[in-house]
């Protein structure tokens, strides 16, 4: 689905991602872990065409991404605040997400209705707008209105931080119902190898924008992965 | 201590997030500080030679009508200034946050970013004014100098009145309404001539030149409204209050009678809800009506300035009024364009979103304040007779089939990320407008003048309106070739942009 071919990207003289060759299959959810500076976000911000890369390319189901906006019929993200419309009230903002994918608004509402539990009664009916919420709840608008219209391509950038300890596990579960689902293709990226061992089948390290490790999640995953940033 | 809160200044002034990209801004913000600079000067020179519109120019020899002239409309003056301090002067936002667990007084963090304001270009442009024109004064030798160099300082004292009494306004709702009224009142009561409010001025501020010790109080007064000033904020600097953004209880705002303009209407939605509900951007609307009205300026003095190169210039000079008047909105909201995006530019960059559509709902916007402009402004300026309103009209037609293309197309180049939601910061920051909006705008504004001054030179009024809406009527008709141009740069420019606007 996504094929990552010599990628690197400069500032300066500073390499930040030098990547030879990731090729991420339909349907994989996929895992990126790095520490500070690893090049998680920079990685998907070139996924995304945000950033131009030095070198290399991303092509996303065909489309080579800075080429052509195709990509952006199947691809959604939510990396950080960024993606939020502050003036707007969570509804109004995720119509306008469904309005941009070709939803209307009583599809919308019935995409919304799963997520009851998870938005746990403080997102829609409120009062506030969006730059109001708290930053737990401003990133549960902004990962939901990133599932809406049924992509193929979801990219998170390091969803589960900052969320209280009810939400990760309901967002978890959805990442998990997500990757049965054969035909979404997930990438999320995390500080925390447990999450990532948790949820993802294959988990990529990343250090100072090189892959060290490509691993296929088996129960020595977490080991293999923690004695790797204790420095063994 | 002083030193180090300056040092975090200067800091922040250099390294801030757009620093490189906006030098070309800052030159000409400096370019139009020196430009006002400039004028004040000249006006001071002007001014003290001068008496008033039904007085003669130059004035006789020994007679005080300069001075009494300009104490007249000193009451509007600094009824203008204090508005103009509200919607343009950007109050000092230190890092309050940061320095509250420092070891700094809380005192002295108050105390600088009050002292700070002292140096902006509000309280320091009148001086350009003030000293040549006293100087002239002094030196015709009709006045007392004491009396002159303490009626300076007596303007100077009320300078900084309105100076800290803006960080009151700023903050306190009541007051603001309050003053508002008050202003509305005193223009209203003028107008309709119930009260010349010119003869009060002339005598209040002649006191001060007649009897010097007045301007005690003046000064005493500043002191005073500085401390209640840093008391009030010395008060505010907790987390809870003062720093605390206020939140406002959200309504949904339903436009869904747009619908029918398809993806246009998406955006729209949005950019009604931006309008509505930033602060910064309704600032946009509020300019945009304040425009309409200054046309006034021009067409008012028509009369003054019609021996002067056989009066067309002085047409011209209204032309140009009448172009901005129908163009204020169309300029105050498309130069920020895409800037007013700026907090989820990567969200609309990762969406199926063609630039097409996203310029043509902005475009869209910018025409329909345009058009409401047009209607109103036609409205008014029909005092001044049938050729205001067409001079109006072919402004409309050049904003609307020039303007706006070359508006959106600056845009992508502006670059200066907004932060909408700054405006319910404690110390609030509502700069919505900077001093290079209004210079993109002169050669936008040049060029359609220029052709009404040529061709009204040589046939008349009417034709040079035609030529200049003849110009707008082929702008409109050209629309795709000028959308493809404007998409190209936006394209282009798609990563610094998107890098400028980086706020992390």
């Amino acid at each position: 689905m996504i094929k990552i071919e010599n990628l690197t990207k400069k500032y300066l003289k500073q390499t930040v991602l030098d990547i030879d060759s990731i090729d991420i299959p339909l349907g994989q959810t996929f895992g990126l872990i790095g520490n500070n500076g690893a090049g998680k976000t920079t990685l998907f911000s070139c996924l995304l065409d945000l950033i131009k890369p030095t070198k290399g390319k991303v092509i996303n189901n065909d489309v080579d991404v800075s080429k052509s906006e195709d990509w952006k019929s199947f691809t959604t993200a939510f990396l950080d605040e960024t993606f939020l419309i502050g003036y707007l009230m969570p509804e109004e903002y995720f119509y306008f997400i469904g309005e941009l994918r070709g939803l209307n608004k009583k599809e919308v509402d019935s995409f919304l209705a799963q997520f009851e539990d998870f938005f746990h009664g403080e997102i829609l009916g409120g009062k506030k707008y969006l730059r109001d919420l708290s930053k737990g709840n401003q990133k549960k608008a902004g990962v939901v209105a990133a599932l809406i219209g049924e992509p193929k391509v979801v990219i998170l950038d390091e969803p589960f931080a900052n969320l209280d300890p009810t939400t990760q596990i309901r967002l978890k579960s959805i990442v998990k119902d997500m990757s049965k689902n054969k035909d979404v293709t997930v990438l999320v990226s995390s500080h925390d190898i447990q999450d990532v061992t948790e949820v993802c089948e294959r988990i990529v390290l990343l250090e100072k924008g090189r892959v060290i490790k490509d691993l296929v999640t088996s129960p020595e995953t977490l080991k293999e992965l923690e004695s790797y940033f204790k420095g063994e | 201590m002083f030193k180090r809160m300056f040092g975090l200044q200067w800091k922040e002034f250099n390294r801030g997030k757009a620093a490189g990209g906006k030098l070309i801004a800052k030159i000409l913000k400096w370019f139009g500080i020196v430009y006002f600079a400039f004028m004040s000067f000249m006006m001071g020179l002007i001014a003290s030679k001068y008496g008033g519109p039904s007085m003669t120019f130059p004035i006789e020899e020994g007679t005080t009508a300069p001075f009494l002239y300009l104490n007249k409309q000193l009451i509007y003056v600094f009824a203008y200034l204090i508005v103009m301090r509200y919607f343009i002067q950007s109050l000092p936002v230190l890092n309050i946050r940061a320095l509250l667990l420092a070891p700094v007084l809380k005192t002295q963090i108050v105390r600088f970013s009050l002292l700070k304001t002292v140096f902006t270009y509000f309280n320091i442009l009148p001086l350009f004014f003030l000293i040549p024109f006293s100087f002239l004064l002094a030196k015709s030798g009709n006045y007392d100098i004491t009396g002159l160099i303490f009626w300076n300082i007596n303007i100077i004292g009320i300078i900084y009145v309105t100076n800290f009494f803006n960080f009151l306004l700023n903050n306190k709702d009541k007051l603001l309404y309050g003053v508002g009224a008050t202003l509305a009142l005193i223009k209203a009561l003028e107008f309709y001539s119930v009260i010349d409010f010119t003869i009060y001025s002339e005598q209040f501020f002649y006191l001060f030149y007649n009897a010097p010790y007045a301007t005690c109080f003046t000064w005493l007064l500043v002191f005073w409204l500085y401390g209640y000033v840093k008391k009030y904020f010395l008060k505010g600097l907790y987390l809870d209050k003062g720093l605390q953004l206020k939140i406002a209880e959200a309504k949904i705002d339903d436009f869904s009678f747009l619908d029918r303009f398809g993806k246009t209407a998406t955006f729209i939605k949005n950019d009604l809800r931006l309008l509505k509900r930033s602060k910064r951007a309704r600032t946009a609307v509020y300019m945009g009506i304040g425009f309409l009205f200054y046309g006034l300026i021009f067409a008012s003095q028509e009369d003054l300035y019609s021996d002067f190169a056989g009066g067309s210039f002085a047409l011209a000079m209204s032309f140009f009024g009448y172009l901005f008047s129908t163009g204020g909105f169309l300029f105050m909201f498309g130069s920020f364009v895409p800037s007013w995006d700026s907090q989820y530019y990567p969200l609309m960059m990762t969406q199926k979103i063609l630039y097409k559509e996203y310029l043509n709902s902005k475009w869209s916007l910018m025409i329909i304040g345009t058009v409401i402009s047009t209607i109103l402004a036609s409205f008014i300026y029909s005092f001044f007779g049938t050729n205001a309103v067409y001079a109006v009209l072919a402004g409309a037609f050049y904003n609307i089939g020039v303007n706006g293309y070359l508006t959106l197309w600056a845009g992508a180049y502006t670059k200066s990320p907004i932060d909408l939601n700054s405006s319910a910061n404690a110390f609030g920051d509502k700069k919505a407008i900077n001093a290079k909006t209004l210079l993109v705008g002169f050669p936008q504004m040049l060029l359609p003048v220029l052709v009404y001054y040529f061709t009204s030179q040589y046939y008349d009024h009417l034709t040079g309106c035609l030529a200049v809406a003849g110009l707008g009527t082929l702008g409109i008709f050209l629309k795709p070739v000028a959308f493809n141009l404007i998409m190209k740069a936006y394209k282009t420019e798609k990563y610094s942009t998107l890098k400028a606007y980086k706020t992390n």
